[in-house]
């Protein structure tokens, strides 16, 4: 049986300051919630939408994972994930929550024209014309990069994992594949992920 | 080393897909190996990281002040709650229109307290944080440029300098430069910020320093001039962004 060893990436610097404003944010720090707002309001609201399917329910649910997140924020610990990382599966947990709360079944997610082709940078008009911006649009275009060059039963596995509210269990009945193909796929496609971004942060 | 079923499980725990009987298995476990406690964190970062590879949408703009005025709310609720504890209240009928009438004017009070804090708040993270002193300014491209082309300026006032980010600019061309000017409130003329030079596939990433102090820059320019740079600009803006 194949096994593997972990190695654990150094924090990023950015990943620091999250955590100084997060430590800010649980003494109840206003400003400090502000600019975490502004880390982290584009990658949730997107995914909201993604996962919703409707802009007006992912501004709720982007606001209700905000409030969340200042009334929780004591509770985030630096040695289970990063911030964004935190804050990520927070939001999706709750978009699920509404997913199932609505009973609606997402349609299969394959990737569309549009999401396959580069990210849409800040206009100068937004107000987002901001360093974490430029950052945050060179790292999706790199998970982009990365995701579109698993292969294709793995990236759809994990991307059903990742973007429906399906079970493993669910996820191999709609692919009408053995459960256990579908488990290997979304692990050996979040380890190829994983690699894949650690060494194209290396380069 | 991590057996690939117990790498199965950690892939489908961070995506929330294993039912309770298997979290607490699986948890059990982790609390005994921290191998495989490193392995699950390292999964959450990638599994976080699939939420950047959808669609870009733009946050509606109002929504932030919603979530600063409910947060302001709350926490003004929450030093309500600590004084109100103390009340004793003799007929609820007599005070209740007095208590509404107290209630908002406590809560406007602490409105108007927090407001005040996140002002000083933002005094002084301007001067605690380097990131907080920088300034960025999205430069767009101007008519006739083109339109794939940008630029991400993050100016420090301070240290009267930056660094200019440029994609999709194609090469100047024989005898040009591209030059980068600070457009200062306080001065007639843009400043000249520099030559900058264009990689083959389009990008740049040059620090500048602009030849005279700026100290009330409204916006940034870039310019096509002559090769080696200008002294007052003479060529077409290609692009520009507001401060």
């Amino acid at each position: 049986m194949a096994g593997l060893k972990v190695r654990l990436r150094d924090e990023t610097p950015q990943q620091k300051a999250d955590q100084r404003l997060m430590a800010r944010v649980a003494q109840g720090d206003q400003l400090a919630f502000s600019a975490l707002y502004d880390r982290l309001s584009g990658p949730l609201y997107s995914l909201g939408c993604k996962m919703l399917d409707d802009a007006a329910e992912a501004e709720d649910a982007l606001q209700e994972v905000c409030l969340q997140i200042w009334r929780r924020a004591a509770t985030y610990d630096p040695k289970q994930s990063s911030v964004f990382s935190w804050a990520v599966l927070l939001a999706r947990s709750r978009i699920i929550d509404r997913l199932r709360a609505r009973g609606r079944r997402l349609r299969v997610i394959t990737p569309t024209e549009a999401e396959q082709s580069p990210v849409e940078t800040a206009e100068a008009s937004t107000a987002e014309s901001t360093a974490e911006t430029i950052q945050r649009n060179e790292e999706a275009v790199r998970v982009r990069s990365v995701l579109g060059s698993l292969p294709a039963e793995q990236r759809q596995a994990i991307e059903m994992a990742f973007f429906s509210e399906l079970t493993h269990r669910e996820i191999a009945a709609q692919l009408e594949q053995p459960l256990g193909t579908v488990k290997a796929h979304i692990r050996r496609g979040l380890l190829r992920l994983r690699d894949e971004l650690r060494k194209s942060y290396d380069r | 080393m991590i057996a690939e079923e117990q790498q199965d499980r950690a892939a489908l725990y961070v995506l929330g897909s294993l039912d309770a009987n298997e979290i607490a298995a699986f948890e059990s476990a982790m609390r005994d190996d921290a191998e495989l406690r490193a392995l699950v964190r390292e999964l959450r970062e990638t599994a976080s990281a699939i939420a950047l590879g959808a669609q870009e949408y733009s946050v509606p703009a109002a929504l932030k002040d919603r979530v600063l005025q409910e947060i302001a709310a709350e926490s003004g609720a929450d030093k309500q709650h600590s004084l109100g504890d103390r009340k004793v209240t003799p007929h609820p009928i007599s005070w209740l229109p007095w208590a509404i009438a107290a209630l908002f004017l406590v809560s406007l009070g602490a409105l108007l307290y927090n407001n005040m804090q996140l002002r000083r708040q933002i005094t002084e993270m301007r001067a605690a944080d380097p990131l907080i002193r920088t300034s960025f300014v999205a430069l767009a491209p101007a008519k006739g440029a083109p339109s794939d082309a940008k630029a991400t300026v993050a100016w420090q006032p301070d240290k009267q300098s930056g660094v200019i980010r440029i994609s999709g600019l194609p090469a100047a061309g024989r005898g040009k430069d591209y030059q980068l000017w600070a457009v200062d409130a306080e001065r007639t003329d843009p400043i000249n910020a520099g030559v900058v030079h264009v990689n083959p596939n389009g990008t740049a990433q040059v620090r500048f320093k602009p030849t005279d102090s700026a100290h009330n820059i409204k916006a940034f320019a870039l310019s096509l001039e002559r090769e080696g740079g200008v002294p007052k600009r003479e060529g077409p803006i290609l692009l520009i962004g507001n401060a």
